[in-house]
């Protein structure tokens, strides 16, 4: 038997259909398994309603069951009849069925605990066949449910993705807002909001210079933004459009010399800035990230690479000399290398560690917001300073966040380029 | 239009000699003179200052900082009796490490002196040509004025060239000559003297029997397995997420990628620093796996070797999956769409498709990105000290040594706790040649790459 409906991808509707009545099955076995008692979910909603605790997880649980029946009848009469309305219904209850067991796996033990429904205290291995089971089936259901309506199963797994992804991002934020201070709190959800960890970062009276830090690293980084552009540009325009003697060796030194590691040589950068009297000065910093900057040049010059050669005779037949030509040809072509650049050399100082926390020891004055606060989360201080740490990191992040996301076109061009390179 | 300045391929700093004229010869020896003698005479003139400064430089300093590279100083700082006095006072001793510093400064001066030798030569033949063709040899205004043309390498290139001898060329080379002495945390200047040792920093960390050998190789282990795991967990992940992204039926993929990009965006070391805390013993992690009741005592996330060499690789796959999600979106967009046509008629399953078509494509283009990305792996000093600090620590390991230390982190520690510098010299090049081999691979492979390309 063939059939076929505009809208709707039949092929996969055997096994969505087995994996829902699997479900709707699966609702009537054990759903908590301890040694001593079985405990199905209605027993547990009977059980939350009779003592009055009935609360989100009754709810949820509730959603749960009604769901799971909604899917198997409309899995049902789609099986019988298929067509296009059944079928977003049943995917429709599908997601909420999914969505509400899987709730339950993290709310379960809080829930039932001390209510006297259970002999003893909950644990996820306790859960029955029964919940196993639902779970299981839920989502292999949603997986095909989700193909049969024509969509992609593959949102599943990015939703799953994100809220990892998402979940220290959320975590950062939430505790820079946290009333109560200290390291260590038993929930996710703060008690209290407030805003005093971002206004105790900037109070006069801070014993955390937070200010300055930031302006310390604000500083370098613009400053480095602007003079490691043109060291770059230039390195990658002479690299890239003039021919000399000497230029294949210049560039194979450079190679061999960027492999050894930046950390090996750190101690006599600082006796050389020491010499100059530098050390323990943001200039230090500055002059470091500007004088290494040529080493970047590759990306940027595979970048010029692509650029026609015939452009350069053009502008040469017309009288141009090579200076011209790179401020009025190859500049205005390689706008997102400069800005993809810009941008590196912009956001490398707000993460260096390593070399600020060699020349600055002690100094808190001078720090960059890296050694700052990694100096707040050392074991003395974390407890603390942990929720205004969050609150530094979110100032912190905040404007390069924003920064990035306005300019990943030409970040991933950069990257791009990399690779061809 | 100033005649273009090539000379011929046969000439050489030697045969530039021999067929030279007398002023050509003497140029040798006072440099800039065969400059002069054609009438370029401020070019001439810069040269033949710059070899008196150098002169002088050498007299006054230079021959003494050589002298002192050999020995790394003599008299060690010392408490001698005051007899007027009757109290013992420090006598300051040589400093060996400014001793040895100054003394590579002389050899970098001297060969930048070199380089200038040269191009005087040159410069010096070329002004002899145009007078053989009786032309005129360019003034300084033609000169300066070539700089922005014909010689812009030279005006692009000096302050970069400076900037990166100083404190790139200078730094490591003064690290490498460090590798072979005892620079250790007994021999600190300025109150101890520190001397030439050969290759024992090398002998000592690959064979010995203490413990120097006995962290060096489980060090050098684990580095390596993080560098294969770390790089390709990411690479394929990356992958994996950007072709799902990519897929037909995917809406709204500008969310979904602002999603990942928003977590990789935040600087590494804060998110890092987050999660280390997040996964801590007392962190949020384990309180909500209590919690949940996934778990009754505390995951030891951090605390216990194994547990912690799989939280880093976990954790920087957090990091890096997005940046390859990123990296890898626009090459999968220029894999042609009929490929995937036929493999369709041919009823290849999407599992089939991307063993067939996109891996070996993808593969193919991203080679080089894997081993530069494999270098970067090896070099990755702060998911290891952000996350870890290199813990949990052990005393089989070399002082201040942890189970999770990579080689840079080890280098770092050893320099900023202990004071070793030739052992963190000695894994600095051990980290070079590592980092070198695996360019080689990547060099001799992009060469073919751009071969069958040619092919094509």
């Amino acid at each position: 038997m063939k059939r076929a409906v505009i809208g709707l991808n039949l092929k996969y509707l055997n096994v969505a259909f087995i994996a829902i009545l699997v479900t709707a099955v699966a609702v009537f076995l054990p759903f908590v398994a301890q040694d001593t008692q079985n405990v199905m979910i209605f027993n547990v909603v009977i059980g939350l309603m009779n003592i009055g605790q009935l609360k989100a997880y009754g709810v949820i649980l509730i959603l749960a069951i009604a769901a799971t029946f909604i899917s198997a009848i409309f899995a049902i009469v789609t099986f019988i009849k298929p067509s296009k309305m059944p079928a977003y219904v049943w995917l429709a209850s599908n997601i909420v069925q999914t969505v509400t067991l899987t709730l339950t796996v993290f709310g379960t033990k809080k829930a039932l605990d001390g209510t006297g429904l259970l002999d003893e205290a909950f644990m996820v291995k306790d859960f029955g066949i029964g919940f196993w089971l639902a779970v299981i089936a839920s989502y292999i259901s949603l997986w095909y449910t989700l193909k049969i309506a024509k969509s992609h199963s593959g949102y599943i797994v990015l939703v799953i993705m994100s809220i990892i992804w998402l979940f220290p991002i959320a975590w950062l934020l939430i505790t820079s807002f946290r009333a109560e201070q200290g390291y260590y709190v038993g929930y996710f959800i703060p008690k209290g909001f407030t805003l005093e960890n971002y206004t105790n970062l900037f109070a006069a009276d801070s014993v955390i210079p937070f200010a300055k830090w930031w302006t310390n690293t604000f500083i370098v980084a613009s400053v480095c933004c602007v003079l490691c552009t043109v060291m770059v540009l230039a390195t990658a325009f002479i690299l890239s459009r003039t021919r000399f003697k000497g230029r294949v060796t210049i560039m194979k030194v450079m190679l061999v010399i960027g492999m050894f590691p930046g950390t090996m040589s750190m101690v006599a950068l600082y006796n050389i800035l020491k010499g100059m009297g530098l050390n323990q000065s943001l200039w230090a910093l500055i002059v470091m990230g500007v004088a290494g900057a040529a080493m970047g040049y590759q990306v940027c010059k595979g970048f010029f690479d692509t650029i026609s050669k015939s452009l350069d005779e053009a502008a040469i037949i017309d009288g141009a000399n090579r200076f011209q030509i790179f401020i009025h040809v190859i500049l205005p072509l390689g706008k997102p290398m400069i800005i993809n650049t810009m941008l590196g050399a912009f956001m490398g100082p707000w993460s260096d560690y390593i070399f600020p926390s060699m020349l600055f020891g002690d100094k808190q004055a001078s720090y960059t917001v890296a050694v700052g606060l990694k100096w707040l989360t050392d074991f003395q201080r974390i407890d603390h300073y942990y929720t205004q740490f969050a609150a530094g990191s979110v100032m912190v992040a905040v404007p390069i966040v924003i920064l990035f996301i306005c300019l990943q076109k030409y970040y991933v061009e950069g990257l791009s380029g990399s690779v061809k390179g | 239009m100033m005649e273009k300045s090539t000379m011929s391929k046969s000439k050489n700093f030697f045969t530039i000699f021999a067929k030279g004229d007398i002023f050509t010869k003497l140029s040798y020896l006072i440099w800039g003179l065969s400059n002069i003698v054609r009438g370029q005479v401020v070019k001439g003139a810069i040269f033949f200052l710059l070899e008196i400064t150098y002169i002088i430089f050498m007299i006054q300093k230079g021959v003494n900082n050589l002298k002192g590279l050999i020995t790394l100083g003599t008299r060690q700082q010392e408490m001698v009796l005051n007899s007027e006095l009757g109290i013992y006072e420090v006598v300051q001793g040589d400093n060996s490490m400014l001793i040895l510093l100054a003394g590579t400064v002389t050899l970098l001066i001297t060969l930048v002196a070199l380089v200038v030798w040269l191009v005087s030569v040159y410069s010096g033949e070329l002004a002899r040509e145009y007078t053989l063709r009786n032309k005129k040899a360019p003034g300084i205004v033609t000169e300066i004025k070539e700089l922005f043309n014909s010689n812009i390498h030279r005006l692009f290139l000096a302050i970069p060239a400076v900037g990166i001898l100083t404190f790139t060329v200078l730094p490591t080379f003064y690290m490498i000559l460090v590798a072979f002495t005892n620079y250790d945390g007994k021999h600190q200047p300025p109150g101890n003297l520190f001397d030439w040792v050969g290759l024992v920093n090398f002998q000592k960390l690959f064979a010995s029997a203490d413990t120097l050998s006995a962290t060096f190789w489980p060090v050098f282990t684990w580095t390596m397995i993080w560098a294969v795991a770390a790089t390709f967990s990411c690479y394929f992940g990356g992958m994996f997420l950007a072709m799902l992204i990519n897929s037909k039926g995917i809406k709204a993929k500008k969310v979904w990628r602002t999603i990942f990009v928003t977590a990789w965006a935040v600087p590494a070391f804060i998110s890092l620093l987050v999660v280390s805390t997040m996964v801590g013993e007392r962190g949020i992690v384990n309180i909500l796996l209590q919690q949940w009741g996934f778990i009754v005592d505390q995951l030891p996330f951090l605390s216990n070797e194994i547990w912690a060499k799989c939280t880093i690789i976990v954790v920087n796959m957090w990091i890096g999956i997005p940046v390859t999600m990123l990296m890898t979106t626009g090459i999968l967009m220029n894999i042609p769409a009929d490929l995937y046509e036929s493999a369709k008629i041919d009823g290849a399953n999407a599992f089939v498709q991307f063993v067939k078509i996109t891996f070996p494509y993808m593969w193919f283009i991203t080679t080089p990105y894997l081993i530069s990305n494999f270098i970067g792996n090896i070099n990755n000093f702060s998911v290891i000290y952000f996350l870890t600090g290199g813990g949990p620590l052990t005393l089989d390991y070399y002082k201040g040594a942890g189970r999770t230390d990579l080689l840079i982190t080890w280098l770092y520690k050893l320099t900023k706790d202990n004071g070793d510098y030739n052992l963190a010299a000695t894994i600095g090049i051990v980290v070079f040649v590592i980092s070198a081999l695996a360019s080689l691979i990547t060099y001799s492979r992009s060469k073919s790459l751009k071969n069958e390309e040619g092919f094509q």
